[in-house]
């Protein structure tokens, strides 16, 4: 089938442990790099996942298809906001923890069964601000974007 | 005609200027590029290559366009393994935009034909280089030393 898939990966100095936590349950941590957007989940295989906005409005919705910390997350994600992604239905996203030296290989994978997904081509800009912004405060203590970047 | 394409956009806390002289000096990108450096006085039409710390010659070529601190395209060839060296000239693209506090760097490599295995090779090369200039201008140091304990 025909897919479409966007990846990202980044070398970040800190622990797997830190990284996962960054990335799941620490909503505090992730509204700081996420431009004040964060999840909700129990990050357990199964549970629903979903992504808010600062005044409630979710995002994206969805559920974790797997979770073995600190190494690996997969999440079944669908847009909520923009109709033409929300039509796309459901993506997938893998994020893959790897301890490197003093660093974590994080390599980010998100597709979709249908070529030219307009879901992805929007990921595909949105993921390096947000992973540069992560990389930026766990290394320094502050994000390196303080907007959301948009050309023009 | 069919074309292979690696793109990676970074987001770094710096000047234009101030990236633009770490993307083209030796002595800051043996830091970052685990050891390697180019040659070249980066003027449109001139020289380029690749040298690792014993001298020997990875790629080689010349640059294309040089608009400090902008763009820089760069004919790259690979010199040392046949298999990449076969498939010919490729095409480095670095693009350096302002966004905010920060710059935004988006390196493209393609080569002219489906496939290409040098393209697959800098998929892996470049982001833990641009990793390590990121973390090595934002902090001071970078963010792993021995890029052969990262392959994959």
């Amino acid at each position: 089938m025909a897919r479409s898939t966007f990846v990202y990966v980044t070398y970040i100095r800190t622990t797997p442990e830190r990284l996962w936590s960054a990335l799941t349950e620490d909503a505090g941590f992730m509204k700081q790099y996420w431009f004040g957007v964060h999840c909700e989940s129990t990050w357990k295989p199964g549970s629903a996942w979903r992504m808010l906005y600062p005044d409630g409005r979710v995002i994206d919705s969805g559920a974790i298809l797997e979770a073995e910390p600190p190494r690996r997350l997969v999440i079944r994600w669908k847009n909520h906001m923009n109709p033409e992604f929300e039509a796309e239905g459901d993506s997938l996203c893998t994020m893959e923890l790897e301890p490197i030296e003093k660093a974590v290989k994080l390599t980010i994978t998100h597709s979709m069964e249908r070529e030219a997904s307009k879901l992805i081509g929007a990921t595909g800009f949105f993921w390096p601000q947000i992973l540069c912004n992560l990389k930026s405060l766990v290394e320094t203590g502050s994000v390196v974007l303080a907007e959301p970047f948009a050309i023009n | 005609m069919a074309k292979s394409t690696f793109v990676y956009t970074t987001y770094i806390r710096t000047t234009p200027d101030k990236l633009w002289s770490a993307l083209t000096g030796q002595e800051f990108q043996k830091q970052y590029w685990f050891g390697m450096h180019c040659e070249s006085p980066y003027t449109t039409g001139s020289p380029w290559k690749l040298v690792n710390d014993r001298g020997e010659v990875w790629d080689a070529g010349e640059i294309v366009e040089a608009d400090p601190p902008r763009r820089l395209v760069i004919r790259w060839e690979h010199q040392m393994r046949p298999e990449l060296r076969a498939e010919g000239a490729s095409l480095c693209t670095m693009e350096l935009v302002p966004a905010g506090q920060a710059v935004r760097l988006t390196i493209t490599h393609s080569v002219e034909r489906e496939d290409s295995k040098l393209v697959e090779a800098v998929s892996g090369g470049w982001p833990k280089i641009l990793s390590n200039l990121k973390s090595l201008l934002e902090t001071g140091t970078v963010a792993f030393e021995d890029p052969s304990r990262s392959k994959k």
